[in-house]
């Protein structure tokens, strides 16, 4: 039992992570209809900036307990990056999109470019701090609480960001303009304004996902990358643009990864690119494809 | 948006964005960024001129005069330009590094003394990424900056192919952690020009000799290792020898993850449900530190015991705070805190520690090597020829060299392979650092756990002494 437990945990705290990221893309491109490669950079920005944040506060005198307040705190400052981004792509909105997909992987390139200019090349950590809150111990499993925590507040940023586009004026604005932008634009909506948030938002769950998940790894430049090839396989699974989507898929992919690594490693990444193909050809929206952001 | 708009548009997307995410997995195969444009540097030599170093050369004790050419006229004006490929990008950039900052304390230091047979050292900078891109640099170092010999290389899948360009080109390459085989095969028996790193499972054979001395007990091991030529010529050694040595143990689980993979929390949790009672680890760069601290907030090591192939050259990631005592350790050839540290040694951690601020990982001996094997081969062809010697008599000069480096004696094999000692051992907290070191230490002689000149590697396993 422990050890169902232990593989369950671990793909679920992966899939928390894959979430954010995938949610990101997804809210991005339900709106602006860009597809963001750079929400990886994203992600592996919020990680270098996280380890930069808890070394930062730490020596300034934060409490050691309180090391995640500086994660979120790092994650959140670095929505500053979403309006630049926007601005860049505003050039391509109207072009192609292969035009978009290289915009934005040239912005790949530039992000990692900088995160090594400014962090250097070899690995960025926080040490130990993964430890400090110490294990517990679930249907005789041992767990990270950090790995809880991580998972705890996916969980909260999910219904949060679901209760802000079904409840709130500003997330019904969101959704209408993901329907029909002509319609909206029509009815008086800034869609300027209204896609440079959406962005923003976007950014920022990129970075809040690499920041959380930072203190239980290591920051290296090129770890954007290796997560967009795994979030791609999230939305097409999930449906693109579809949240909803981008929860389940998040969940399908990280809980299969963890019982194929456990049980058959060999076809790890063949079995979700198997899913992936039974989802286009059964379902070729994804399972929630449709669906408004 | 519509659902016939948004299937389509998802199809094309997919289809491009297959295509960006291959473009990236085209642009850096394996450990190399597609991003870092080729820099070059130009070091300048720390002495001004050779000038002024040759009569003190001339005039120096009898011992040093013998080393000197006899007639110093023939040795060319300039400094000798050394061609150096190191990596900054991606998982290979620290050691990268290391490589290229012990190969400049070398140079300072050979300046300082006088430069080589009296010309300074010049080093030319350049990057190792790519196989492409490192053969054209390569060409370039060689046809534009036209240097004497060039020295790096780390990924053996960049040195694979730049071995054969360096062998049309006939300029010297002497590698630092690279070679010429492709898996456990060597692809150019009997070189000219290249001179190659030992085969990468000589710190599988190390370990595993080590293995039946220290953990006689274990029964059921897995394995966990990069998914690429390295993670699994390395398993694949290990338990080769394990099979002799340990007859009994059975291999219960192998995983290999992606190179750059920062997440092994999956991994951690099957090798929880596999049970070993050892897991062998082959990481070896950033990877090595993330596995221990995820491994440490479940407590994997309780009851299971470590071997670590590679991870001391990552040493100083390796806290004491999730780097548990007792695992087995390798450190490849260079020790840093070894008790039986010559004065060079000691001389250069402390230099390294002023200046960076970090303890140095091997690629620095590797590197060090490299440059003073080439310096004392140019020296004793020199002797031979009475003048500086052409690059053919260097490449002589260099087979069967010895030298002191960082780790202590090293020698260059007839077969151009360098030999050495490799460290290995147990982690242990009882030091001064916030990470762990090796006690007891273990030294590894090339000639014991590198395969002879000429031998098939699993031949020899079958019959090496145990």
């Amino acid at each position: 039992m422990s050890n169902v437990v232990d593989v369950l945990l671990s793909g679920v705290f992966a899939a928390s992570i894959l979430f954010l990221v995938a949610a990101g893309l997804q809210v991005v491109f339900g709106v602006l209809k860009i597809f963001n490669l750079a929400c990886g950079s994203f992600y592996a920005l919020g990680a270098y900036v996280g380890v930069s944040a808890v070394n930062w506060s730490l020596a300034a005198g934060l409490p050691r307990p309180l090391f995640v307040l500086a994660l979120v705190g790092g994650g959140l400052a670095l929505a500053f990056v979403g309006p630049i981004v926007e601005r860049l792509l505003r050039t391509v909105y109207d072009r192609d999109e292969a035009f978009q997909l290289l915009l934005t992987f040239a912005v790949v390139l530039m992000l990692e470019d900088v995160t090594q200019l400014v962090w250097g090349t070899a690995p960025y950590s926080t040490g130990a701090l993964y430890l400090s809150y110490g294990q517990a111990l679930i249907l005789g499993s041992t767990v990270p609480v950090y790995n809880l925590l991580v998972i705890g507040a996916s969980v909260l940023i999910a219904v949060g960001l679901g209760l802000v586009l079904t409840r709130t004026r500003w997330g019904r604005i969101v959704r209408a303009t993901a329907d029909n932008r002509e319609m909206a634009e029509a009815l008086g909506v800034n869609m300027r304004r209204v896609y440079v948030q959406v962005f923003t938002l976007g950014t920022v769950l990129g970075t809040l996902g690499g920041a959380l998940v930072i203190p239980s790894t290591t920051a290296i430049s090129e770890m954007g990358i290796e997560l967009i090839v795994q979030a791609f396989a999230v939305v097409v699974i999930g449906g693109l643009g579809s949240m909803r989507g981008a929860l389940v898929g998040a969940l399908i992919v990280g809980v299969l990864r963890a019982v194929a690594i456990a049980t058959r490693p060999e076809v790890e990444m063949l079995l979700i690119y198997l899913i992936v193909i039974g989802v286009l050809v059964v379902r070729p929206r994804g399972l929630f494809g449709g669906a408004a952001a | 948006m519509t659902a016939s708009t948004t299937r389509r548009r998802f199809l094309r997307l997919l289809g491009l964005g297959s295509g960006g995410a291959l473009l990236a997995a085209c642009a850096q195969p394996a450990p190399a960024a597609p991003t870092a444009a080729p820099k070059t540097e130009a070091k300048p030599a720390a002495q001004p001129t050779a000038a002024a170093a040759q009569p003190a050369a001339a005039a120096a004790t009898p011992a040093e005069a013998a080393k000197a050419p006899a007639q110093a006229a023939k040795v060319p004006a300039g400094p000798v330009k050394i061609g150096v490929l190191a990596a900054r990008a991606g998982v290979t950039a620290a050691v990268g590094q290391a490589g290229q900052r012990a190969t400049e304390w070398w140079a300072e230091r050979v300046n300082k003394e006088g430069g080589i047979l009296g010309r300074q050292v010049q080093l030319v900078i350049e990057e190792e990424s790519n196989p492409k891109d490192t053969v054209d640099r390569y060409r370039k170092l060689v046809l534009q900056d036209q240097v004497d010999v060039v020295v790096g290389g780390i990924s053996t899948g960049v040195t694979l192919a730049v071995g054969p360009v360096a062998e049309e080109m006939g300029t010297p390459l002497l590698m630092w952690d690279g070679t010429t085989q492709n898996g456990i095969e060597e692809t150019i028996e009997d070189p000219k020009w290249i001179f190659r790193s030992a085969d990468n499972e000589v710190e599988a054979i190390g370990a595993a000799l080590l293995t039946p001395k220290y953990f006689p007990n274990v029964k059921t091991v897995a394995g966990i290792g990069n998914d690429y030529s390295y993670g699994r010529d390395l398993w694949a050694t290990y338990q080769a020898i394990l099979k002799r040595s340990m007859p009994a143990v059975e291999f219960v689980l192998e995983l290999f993850p992606k190179l750059g993979d920062t997440d092994f929390t999956s991994q951690i949790a099957a090798i929880r449900q596999a049970g070993p009672d050892l897991m062998m680890c082959s990481f070896w760069s950033g990877d090595a530190p993330i596995i221990m601290k995820q491994a440490a907030a479940v407590n994997l090591f309780d009851g299971m015991k470590g071997v670590f192939t590679t991870a001391g050259g990552v040493h100083d990631a390796l806290k004491k705070e999730f780097t548990p005592e007792g695992l087995l350790l390798g450190y490849n050839s260079m020790y840093f805190d070894d008790p039986k540290a010559s004065p060079l040694l000691k001389q250069f951690v402390a230099d390294y520690r002023s200046k960076y601020n970090e303890y140095p990982a091997y690629e620095c001996d590797h590197a060090f090597f490299c440059a003073e094997a080439y310096k004392a081969g140019v020296e004793k062809a020199s002797r031979a020829a009475n003048e500086w010697p052409s690059k053919e008599q260097v490449v002589k000069g260099i087979e069967g060299i010895e030298v002191e480096s960082l780790s202590g004696r090293r020698m260059m094999r007839e077969d151009h392979v360098m030999m050495g000692t490799w460290f290995q051992g147990l982690t242990t907290h009882k030091n001064a650092y916030d990470f762990v070191t090796i006690d007891p230490v273990e030294s590894l002689p090339t000639t014991r756990i590198q395969k002879p000149a000429g031998a098939k590697l699993m031949d020899w396993i079958g019959t090496m002494p145990l």
